[in-house]
């Protein structure tokens, strides 16, 4: 199932490189190379790196460790991010799906923050949680909440009547239909949730830590190679956040798949 | 319904039911209705005359409107696992394999995995699906789910069982096996059921009696006795008697000659 669909995916990436590298080399020398920063020019700016200026600065990145270092952080941000969201977000979206009542009164705190950016928590997440690690770890909790508990909440409420009828008549109690019809069946809504949402903490901890910059960060690097201006160590950066996305992206569709081993075809 | 010897297993004493909302619809109108004790009663109607509204308050999700709904003399006040209830749409559980789709109401009623797994193997062998013990249900028929789910609702031994068109999806061989593999299964395990069925011939087949329902708001229309002798075969669809009944059934269903 997923052999056609990786070669695909890794042709279309392949295939992306060539065109850039194409077009650095067609740009260089007819590109400029000095930009107006705002208040001063700044000389020597490569617009489109060729790839031997790439991989030179990937050689350095990867040789002074700042990439993998930077990397680890950010991921391990992320991650405890994605799982303390993920848990709290699950955990309520199943309550308010399933209990009528919950969901009365949770629905404006939930639409509240939906509709909040990330951004606009974070200078009052950094007053109550300070500069260091909690602060971005929860905003990304937060972020990640929201959507698992869209998800969860979602999944819950469409599970087909026929199923929950059918248990009930096989004298199934609440709980056992809970537990046995309805985590089964809101389960691929769930877990479609948790795939966007890391996709949606990748975007916030970048967001964070350009604000809060600190190094070894994926951020910070992001925001230094912008002052200066180094167009490699930017390429570079953001190609670092995209693998990740990525490898998360498909570490999820490969936990899906096996939890949907049931079901007709996976998505 | 004093003067029988049976008391009825299952009864409706003058219901009527009313969806309410915006524009209320009354798909029943002072029904009443007795099951016997290890009857196959087939109730047979036109689409829409309240058919699945009578299953469903029988199996205890509506409350009618106005009369009752008694089983083995109490008041009906939920659904039970006394009351087998097959749903008119595909309600296998699709996440769970065939095996565990038949143990589900013995797990509901808390049967140890060793007791379950006995009563499964011999539903298994009943319906002929051993060889699909650990299949999903994505790999089985219509046909196939359909006896799985009747299986299921057999596997608690309930003392009734209410069966909404189970085969109105099939096409008609399939079809005509499927209500073999019935009958087949009711004369091994004698039950009291409820049939719930458009199809003149499906009633006349599978039922001891037939009641035919009126067009919506549905009550009783006629009584017809099926007498044809058991088991039934594909010479009992050709034979004078049931075409005779057939005729008959017909006329009172307001589409005959």
């Amino acid at each position: 199932m997923a052999s056609p669909r990786v070669r695909r995916g890794s042709v279309a990436l392949l295939a992306l490189a060539v065109l850039y590298v194409i077009a650095a080399q067609v740009g260089r020398g007819r590109l400029p190379d000095r930009i107006w920063m705002g208040a001063h020019y700044v000389e020597n700016v490569q617009l489109l790196p060729t790839w031997r200026s790439l991989a030179e600065e990937g050689a350095f990145l990867l040789e002074s460790g700042i990439l993998l270092g930077s990397a680890l952080v950010s991921t391990r941000r992320v991650a405890l991010g994605l799982f303390l969201g993920s848990v709290a977000g699950i955990i309520l979206g199943l309550l308010t799906g399933w209990g009528a009542r919950a969901e009365s009164l949770a629905d404006p705190w939930v639409t509240l923050f939906r509709f909040t950016p990330a951004l606009a928590l974070l200078p009052l997440y950094v007053v109550w949680f300070g500069y260091g690690e909690a602060s971005k770890v929860l905003l990304i909790a937060t972020n990640v909440a929201v959507i698992t508990l869209f998800g969860a909440h979602h999944g819950v409420r469409g599970v087909p009547r026929v199923y929950l009828d059918a248990a009930a008549s096989l004298g199934a109690s609440r709980w056992l239909r809970f537990r046995r019809i309805v985590l089964p069946a809101a389960f691929p809504s769930i877990f479609t949730s948790i795939r966007i949402a890391a996709g949606l903490a990748w975007v916030t901890i970048v967001v964070a830590e350009l604000i809060d910059a600190r190094m070894p960060s994926l951020g910070y690097l992001l925001a230094l190679s912008g002052a200066y201006p180094r167009v490699p160590t930017m390429l570079i950066g953001i190609a670092t956040v995209g693998g990740l996305v990525l490898v998360f992206d498909l570490l999820a569709l490969l936990l899906h798949a096996r939890a949907t081993r049931w079901m007709g075809r996976a998505e | 319904m004093t003067a029988n010897a049976s008391p009825p297993l299952l009864e409706a004493l003058d219901v009527s039911y009313t969806y309410p909302g915006l524009t209320p619809t009354q798909a029943l109108e002072g029904l009443s209705l007795e099951v016997k004790e290890n009857e196959f009663l087939a109730l047979l109607g036109p689409v829409g005359c309240g058919k699945t509204t009578l299953l469903r308050i029988f199996a205890g999700f509506l409350r009618p409107t106005k009369g009752s709904v008694r089983c083995a003399g109490s008041s009906i006040e939920g659904p039970g696992w006394q009351r087998g209830y097959v749903l008119q749409e595909p309600s296998i559980f699709p996440w769970m394999t065939v095996r565990e789709n038949l143990e589900f109401g013995l797990l509901a009623k808390g049967v140890a995995p060793a007791a379950r797994r006995v009563v499964s193997d011999e539903l298994l062998g009943l319906i002929g699906l051993s060889a699909f013990e650990a299949a999903f249900p994505k790999e089985l028929s219509t046909g196939m789910s359909k006896m799985v789910e009747v299986a299921r609702v057999l596997a608690t031994d309930p003392s009734i069982l209410l069966l909404d068109e189970p085969f109105g999806a099939l096409d008609a061989q399939t079809r005509a096996r499927m209500q073999d593999a019935l009958a087949g299964l009711w004369e091994r395990r004698r039950k009291t059921v409820l049939f719930v069925t458009h199809d003149a011939e499906e009633a006349l087949y599978l039922g001891d009696r037939i009641v035919v329902l009126s067009p919506r708001p549905g009550k009783v229309k006629a009584h017809f006795a099926v007498d044809l002798p058991r088991p039934r075969s594909l010479e009992t669809r050709f034979s004078a008697g049931f075409l005779a009944i057939k005729r008959k059934v017909w006329e009172a269903t307001g589409t005959g000659p």
